[in-house]
């Protein structure tokens, strides 16, 4: 079924590739939901100059292109900060840049959901007797996180499709290990002789794996959206 | 801490823009011949294809729901190295310019038609049966009522879906499109005013962005409709 010259370029790319993908996707969806759901929230305070301030932020990852960040990120000299010296890898570059975007988008997303919910769910807390700090987290999250669970799951699949562009920096993401097995091939280093279709086989199965993860899960956030309302 | 952050500031030598303004102004005209052709293209997709699926014309709805799963759940990078590296082995060989356009128009094409056919399907039904009533041909019920009204209500998420068109344009910088982050790239390597450089470029990006997303402020206030449908 699977030619010869293609099972070790496959069984590299899945086995090196994929995980590195699925990591990096990983960290860079549970740091964009750890900040952006804090952003969000801190941007429904009536405090002026905290919610232009996270505004700014919010409006400058999202609006720059992902890949803008990325070399940004990986091209700046090393720097001290107190005793540390800090000079990011590739793959941590793409990591923050992944969530700073992804935790932009978040920030928009959750300051949404919380003034969706109605004013009356506020003054019922205060009623109660909850503080701020115990009313957003036991009465207003809560609500406003179900209404999130949507558009988190479509943030996950913009998340696992924009790992790709730590291509850039030579991170060795899913794509990367694909195009480096294919350099390979092409340069005769297996010690096997590629079809002439192998660029378009290999960007193919590329494509197809990834159509495998995000397909289900676009699926899901269409059922969890329609489930909601 | 103060002395040291002086010397960093006065280490800038952001004559380096001026500098270069030549290839970066060349680079500037690219990404706006990729962009705009990419986003008057995806348009005319997104319109053509957003009525077939909302009027579910049998096989063409499909045929339409297929292409837009498939492009919206594989990254465009590799769309495009797709289009780059696994066409000529089809013996269709196509210059990196067709590349550009033609990968970011096919991307912003799928997201388009979904676009227009969520502004489409939002048109009640009982308008067009007011236009047939007074014996409008379908064809001429769609272009009398069914577009001006949902055209209306697609515009905003149409202007979100054009300025990810243009930001993916960045992404050509792979396949050696010399758009501005590739011109922009280059100038930093060589000339390592790295923080200068890439400052200048997200600033560029930041300001079509921004301009956009105002004229999606803009337009959502003037083109809101006047009472629920």
């Amino acid at each position: 079924m699977i030619p010869d010259w293609f099972r070790p370029i496959a069984e590299y790319m899945l086995r090196e590739g994929l995980p590195e993908t699925l990591r990096l996707a990983a960290i860079a969806l549970i740091a964009s939901v750890l900040v952006g759901v804090l952003l969000g929230t801190l941007m429904t305070l009536r405090f002026g100059p905290l919610r232009w301030l996270i505004r700014l932020y919010v409006e400058v990852w999202r609006g720059l292109p992902i890949l803008v960040t990325i070399l940004f990120i990986y091209w700046l000299p090393g720097y001290d900060i107190g005793p540390w010296h800090v000079q990011l890898n590739a793959y941590m570059s793409a990591a923050l840049a992944l969530s700073l975007w992804g935790s932009a988008q978040v920030a928009e997303a959750t300051r949404g959901a919380v003034q969706s919910i109605p004013k009356e769910q506020h003054e019922a807390a205060a009623a109660l007797g909850f503080g701020w700090t115990s009313r957003q987290a036991f009465v207003i999250l809560p609500q406003a996180l179900r209404r999130l669970l949507p558009p988190m799951v479509g943030l996950l699949v913009n998340i696992i499709q924009n790992t790709t562009i730590a291509f850039a920096i030579g991170v060795n993401e899913f794509l990367q290990a694909g195009t480096r097995q294919f350099e390979n091939v092409t340069s005769g280093l297996t010690g096997q002789v590629a079809p002439s279709y192998a660029p378009f086989a290999i960007f193919g199965f590329v494509a197809l794996v990834f159509f495998l993860i995000c397909f289900p899960l676009t699926r899901l956030a269409a059922y969890l959206e329609k489930r909601l309302t | 801490m103060f002395h040291r952050a002086v010397r960093i500031l006065a280490s800038f030598e952001w004559s380096v823009i001026w500098d270069n303004r030549g290839p970066l102004w060349d680079g500037f005209k690219s990404t706006m011949k990729a962009g705009v052709v990419g986003i008057v293209l995806a348009y005319a997709i997104g319109l053509a294809l957003g009525a077939v699926r909302a009027h579910r014309l049998p096989a063409l709805n499909q045929l339409a729901a297929t292409y837009v799963e498939l492009i919206r759940n594989t990254p465009i990078l590799v769309q495009i190295f797709f289009l780059y590296y696994g066409l000529p082995v089809l013996g269709i060989h196509l210059e990196t310019f067709t590349v550009a356009w033609l990968s970011i128009t096919i991307w912003g094409g799928a997201f388009m038609t979904e676009n227009f056919r969520a502004g489409f399907e939002a048109v009640p039904n009982r308008l067009r049966e007011a236009g047939y009533a007074l014996g409008f041909s379908p064809l001429r019920a769609f272009l009398n009522v069914t577009l001006p009204i949902g055209g209306r209500i697609a515009l905003p998420s149409t202007i979100n879906t054009a300025i990810s068109v243009l930001k993916n344009t960045s992404l050509l910088l792979l396949i050696g499109y010399p758009e501005l982050t590739y011109v922009a790239n280059n100038v930093q390597s060589n000339t390592f005013r790295t923080f200068e450089m890439f400052t200048a470029l997200a600033i560029a990006y930041l300001a079509i962005v921004w301009t956009l997303s105002a004229l999606i402020r803009f337009l959502e206030r003037r083109l809101a409709l006047p009472e629920a449908l």
